[in-house]
């Protein structure tokens, strides 16, 4: 029984990781930065998507939404007043700037993460779920919200894998992940495509943020952790690579799912950090992993 | 030698040593507390200059380092009481172990890598200290039995004396012959191979001199506030605090990291009263230094001065 | 020359592989106590990494590297180095808050962790090391103030302080003018009678003429011609990879339909690479339905050239395209304007299969547009056609070339800029090329401007010649008169300084 639960419920939260792990990994691909601050902008779309649709009373649709929005917005400030401006910047010696973005999304993480526990507290929230009702599974209990989030996920990966592989658009920002001074000769302004690809970053990690305040519940003590899995996921499966990451999605989270089960619920984020070391000792470039 | 002696900032840094010797005088206990902080802080942040600076290893979790240092020192006293200056030593010794498991992946991987790791490092020790609470007094910490001294004056000296005595060791390290071989090292690693150096050895050594200061003055400090826990000392926002302090100080200038450090606290006490929005703020001027100072305090006067010179 | 036992190093059989690509294949040389030798190639051809491989930079996968008869290959780098070899790169990253002193007494410094301080004769040997490369004057400056020649020289000094047995020179006389260059061909002659063995690489034999004892020309990763400079030069497959062949010159009929309208006018272009100079106020202009080619060799700054006119990096001077002046445009914005350049490292999207390469470069067109470009570029090059579904990287170099140029002529450009096509490529293919440019022309009104070490591929299209030799224009005329004046003396002309051959224009 219990493994039919670990099963379900490892699902549920594999597909989440994966859809934050497949932004974080877009981000890296096609514009080279790690994000640190990557908890943050899940942290920000799962705290606003809680806070109106609870607090203002506007509704679960409506509020969860409007996070996801608020995930958007975070991720563009992000890019547009901390990545952007040290990437340009001409102080800083090209050799530099990689540690220079990752220090300040970094910083910035942390900004948000005091930010959001002063305005909110650091006590952790949960949103009301999607929809409401348990199923029975082959004698297991599952909230149909935990399967409604996994569908959700897999809706959006899958229109995700549209966007790239048909429609132009997304070709334009395969290319700029293989080959971003090539597209600059065919006449593609980069800053456009890394808009592009930040707006859809901005998106993931909206959608991942309020379907796990609505799953597990968040606070922002959580922030550190969630940009940990999501480079853990994002190493063991290559960092550049989509599918590697959804792969390593499934691993981290069932593995996760059965420490919290089986072992300790407190001790549910070491594997994943274990993992990362094991991972980064023997194979730093990931199970499928490009550069 | 000449040459270190000619140097305005050693002479600067002498001047200030000893105004900083004469404050207890005319200074409040409580103000003497934030600076004792401050010069524990200083130490940790010439200790990631050196490897970041020198080097060229960006270090995201010094407070690795530090952990190691201070929680060796806090258990051993707790348990076995030795007398401080051993359980300083331990915990010096543990760290240089820390920093040794550190390196060997760092002289692998490529810069975002190992900084990834450096962070992993810290959450792990974290995780670590939280499940092994028994001992370790879990995320409320640990007291510990024994302190330094109960004056802020005392206290105050020592932590001076403590950083002073670094300080020079590490200046003197960077501006000696293995700080010029550090230096090269770091910037380009195969023009310094072509010159017949040894990166690997000096990278190596460049961690374990960061890793025992770290853990030394981690101890220190722990002995000097009573207490030793997670929020404190192995905390990664007290990592990152410690890299800004540096890098406002101003990168690869070692002495630089320790105007930056007191700087930083002394503000951070300032903006005490805002509440939880203290680290918010201290965050968002860190991140506006990186953003249009680069170069720091230190960095930016030494390259006026140099210009001036030519 | 001496007639030593063992030769000072002594290379057998060094071959390299990246990846699938053979970029060392099989060389061996050896180089006597006090010989200098020239190891010259066109980019593509190995020589930098087989300095790498000698330096231990690189791992060789096979062959052996003997310092007076002791084996090195396979040492770590700084084991070699205190072996006895050298190397003076030709750009390195000095560290700026160091003096050009300190830097030459770091070369002078033991590998040692606890050394703190420096034996007091390393202060007197560093001076007159910096004395004897010039550098006297400026020792105490820091290397951000000083030009570029001195930071070569910098470099010069660092090897000299090893006291090597061999020197391995880097393009010694790139960014440098010609009374720098002297100056440094007499500090490697120094190293000479000092008795070391010199290696020195580079893109030509003429620039190494003068200096060296012996020469070995690589191609592909191969030894192709050793011996004196003279023998080189004059040999045949040494020629062929050069020029390319036969010189041929193809009456080009004159069209009064084409217009005399310049759409491309570049003035007192110069270009920097850090302190180093990579153009010299180039001037040249382009007339609509022009077919321009630029002749160099590798190294001369043809690449620069055209980096530059497509907004790619920062220049002084003047470029205009119809009326517009294209500085501070983005490179995007060059490329929509109307100038695409298919460069040399072609940057083909190698994951994407060749449709989809195509289609990246029709993204900007009207969709009605599209379809019928695609068909005439399948014409054009019918092979791209069979292979639309297959990824780029698993092309042959020849199919490579031809997506690169089709993807480029996706977007209907006014003024095609193509970079040095025929690198790598076998002559059969080269043929196929030629015939597809020459459609091109014929049915087109396109104007081209080609950049090109290889001389029979590029003249028979064009319709004036440009020479660009070491970041200057040095000669300009019409093909017919490029045979007769330039011809087999492409390799062996003289650079007069500061002299620019105006000959009179069409």
């Amino acid at each position: 029984m219990v493994w039919l639960q670990i099963l379900i419920d490892g699902f549920a939260i594999s597909s989440l990781y994966a859809l934050g792990a497949i932004g974080f990994t877009l981000i890296f691909g096609v514009s080279g930065v790690l994000n640190l601050a990557h908890g943050g902008v899940m942290l920000v779309a799962a705290l606003m998507g809680w806070m109106l649709a609870g607090e203002a009373r506007i509704g679960t649709y409506l509020g969860t939404l409007l996070g996801v929005l608020s995930g958007l917005a975070c991720a563009y400030v992000t890019y547009l007043m901390v990545v952007r401006p040290i990437q340009r910047s001409a102080a800083i010696p090209r050799e530099e700037k990689e540690i220079f973005v990752l220090t300040g999304t970094l910083l910035w993480g942390i900004m948000i993460q005091q930010g959001m526990a002063y305005l909110f507290t650091d006590n952790p929230v949960t949103m009301r779920p999607l929809i409401a009702g348990v199923i029975s599974i082959a004698g297991v209990r599952t909230p149909l919200n935990e399967i409604m989030i996994a569908v959700i996920c897999w809706v959006v990966i899958g229109m995700l894998w549209l966007f790239v592989n048909r429609t132009r658009a997304g070709k334009a920002l395969l290319a700029a992940s293989i080959n971003p001074r090539g597209l600059t000769l065919l006449g593609f302004e980069l800053s456009r495509v890394y808009l592009l690809a930040w707006t859809i970053y901005g998106v993931l990690a909206g959608v991942a943020g309020v379907l796990l305040a609505s799953f597990l519940g968040v606070s922002s003590n959580n922030t550190g952790q969630l940009t940990a899995s999501a480079f853990s996921i994002v190493v063991l499966g290559g960092l550049g690579s989509v599918s590697g990451s959804l792969m390593a999605a499934y691993v981290v989270g069932y593995l996760e799912t059965i420490t919290a089960y089986l072992i300790a619920p407190t001790l549910r984020p070491l594997p994943a950090l274990l993992l990362l070391v094991l991972v980064v000792y023997v194979r730093p470039q990931g199970l499928l992993g490009r550069r | 030698m000449t040459n270190l002696l000619r140097s305005p900032v050693l002479w600067a840094a002498l001047l200030l040593a000893a105004v900083a010797a004469t404050l207890p005088w005319w200074l409040s206990g409580y103000v003497l507390g934030v600076l004792t902080v401050a010069y524990y802080f200083g130490v940790f942040s010439m200790a990631w200059d050196l490897l970041f600076g020198f080097a060229g290893e960006v270090n995201f979790g010094p407070t690795f380092l530090i952990g190691l240092g201070a929680y060796t020192a806090a258990i051993l006293d707790a348990k076995w009481g030795p007398p401080i200056p051993v359980c300083i030593i331990a915990g010096g010794l543990v760290a240089l172990i820390g920093g040794l498991l550190l390196a060997l992946p760092a002289l692998r991987l490529r810069g975002p890598y190992f900084g990834l790791v450096t962070l992993v490092a810290v959450l792990l020790l974290q995780n670590c200290i939280v499940i092994f609470a028994g001992v370790t007094g879990g995320e409320i910490g640990m007291t510990v039995p024994d302190v330094l001294s109960v004056r802020a004056e005392d206290n105050y000296w020592y932590a001076l004396g403590f950083l002073i005595v670094c300080a020079i060791i590490l200046f003197g390290l960077s501006r000696s012959a293995i700080g010029l071989i550090l230096q090269a090292s770091g910037q380009d690693a195969i023009g310094a191979q072509a010159l017949g150096f040894n990166v690997t050895k000096h990278k190596l050594a460049a961690f374990c001199i960061s890793a025992v200061f770290s853990g030394v003055a981690g101890a220190m400090l722990i002995f000097y506030q009573g207490t030793a826990s997670v929020s404190t000392v192995v905390d990664l926002g007290v990592g990152v605090q410690i890299i800004i302090a540096a890098v406002l100080g101003g990168r690869r200038t070692i002495l630089g990291a320790v105007l930056g450090s007191v700087f930083l606290i002394v503000a951070g006490e300032f903006l005490r009263p805002l509440g939880q929005i203290n680290t918010f703020v201290v965050a968002a001027v860190a991140l506006a230094v990186i953003l249009f100072f680069p170069d720091g305090l230190l960095g930016n006067l030494l390259r006026v001065t140099a210009r001036e010179r030519e | 020359m001496s007639g030593t036992d063992t030769p000072r190093l002594q290379v057998r059989g060094l071959t390299k592989r990246f990846g699938g690509l053979l970029a060392v294949k099989d060389i061996g040389f050896d180089i006597q106590a006090g010989e200098i030798l020239g190891l010259i190639g066109p980019n593509g051809s190995g020589k930098s990494t087989v300095m790498k491989l000698i330096m231990g930079i690189e791992r060789p996968n096979a062959g052996s590297v003997k310092l007076d008869g002791v084996e090195m290959a396979g040492w770590a780098p700084h084991k070699i180095a205190r072996a006895g070899v050298g190397i003076v790169f030709q750009h390195s990253r000095p560290l700026h808050r160091q003096t050009v002193l300190e830097h030459i007494k770091l070369a002078l410094l033991p590998d040692s962790l606890i050394k703190l301080f420096a034996d007091p004769h390393v202060e007197r040997r560093a001076r007159e090391i910096a004395e004897r490369v010039e550098l006297g004057a400026v020792m105490h400056r820091h290397p951000s103030s000083l030009p570029f020649a001195d930071l070569r020289r910098m470099e010069m000094a660092k090897a000299i302080a090893r006291d090597p047995k061999v020197v391995l020179v880097d393009e010694p006389f790139a960014g440098l003018n010609a009374a720098e260059s002297e100056s440094f061909a007499a500090l490697i002659r120094g190293f000479r009678a000092e008795g070391r063995a010199v290696l020195l690489v580079d893109h030509n034999v003429k620039s190494l003429a003068a200096l060296v004892d012996r020469v070995l020309a690589m191609y592909l990763g191969e030894h192709v011609a050793e011996g004196t400079a003279e023998e080189v030069m004059q040999n045949e497959t040494v020629r062929r990879v050069y020029i390319g062949g036969k010189i041929e010159t193809r009456e080009r009929p004159p069209d009064e339909a084409r217009s005399k309208v310049s759409i491309l006018e570049v003035q007192d272009l110069s270009v920097f690479y850090g302190k180093a100079r990579a153009l010299d106020k180039v001037s040249i202009h382009v007339r609509e339905g022009e077919f321009v080619s630029v002749v160099g060799l590798n190294g001369a700054g043809k690449t620069t050239l055209f980096n530059a006119i497509s907004g790619l990096l920062p220049y002084q001077g003047t470029i205009r395209f119809g009326r517009r002046d294209l500085k501070g445009m983005t490179g995007a914005a060059v490329a929509r304007a109307g100038i695409v350049q298919c460069p040399e490292t072609r940057e083909l999207f190698g994951d994407m299969t060749v449709r989809e390469n195509l289609d990246l470069g029709g993204y900007h067109l009207p969709s009605a547009a599209r379809l019928p470009q695609l068909t005439w570029l399948f014409e054009l090059f019918p092979i791209l056609k069979s292979r639309q579904g297959q990824t780029a990287r698993t092309l042959s170099g020849g199919e490579q070339q031809m997506l690169a140029i089709a993807r480029a002529l996706m977007m209907q450009p006014k003024l095609l800029i193509l970079d040095e096509p025929t690198l790598g490529l076998a002559p059969v293919i080269l043929e196929q090329l030629s015939k597809a440019l020459e459609r091109l022309q014929q049915t087109t009104p396109i104007t081209v401007l080609l950049g090109e070490q290889n001389v029979t591929f590029a003249l028979p299209h064009a319709d004036r010649v440009y020479v660009l030799e070491h970041a200057r224009i040095v000669w300009e005329g019409n093909p017919a008169r490029f045979a007769k004046e330039m011809g087999r003396g492409y390799l062996e002309a003289e650079v007069v300084d500061g002299a620019r051959v105006h000959p009179g224009c069409e």
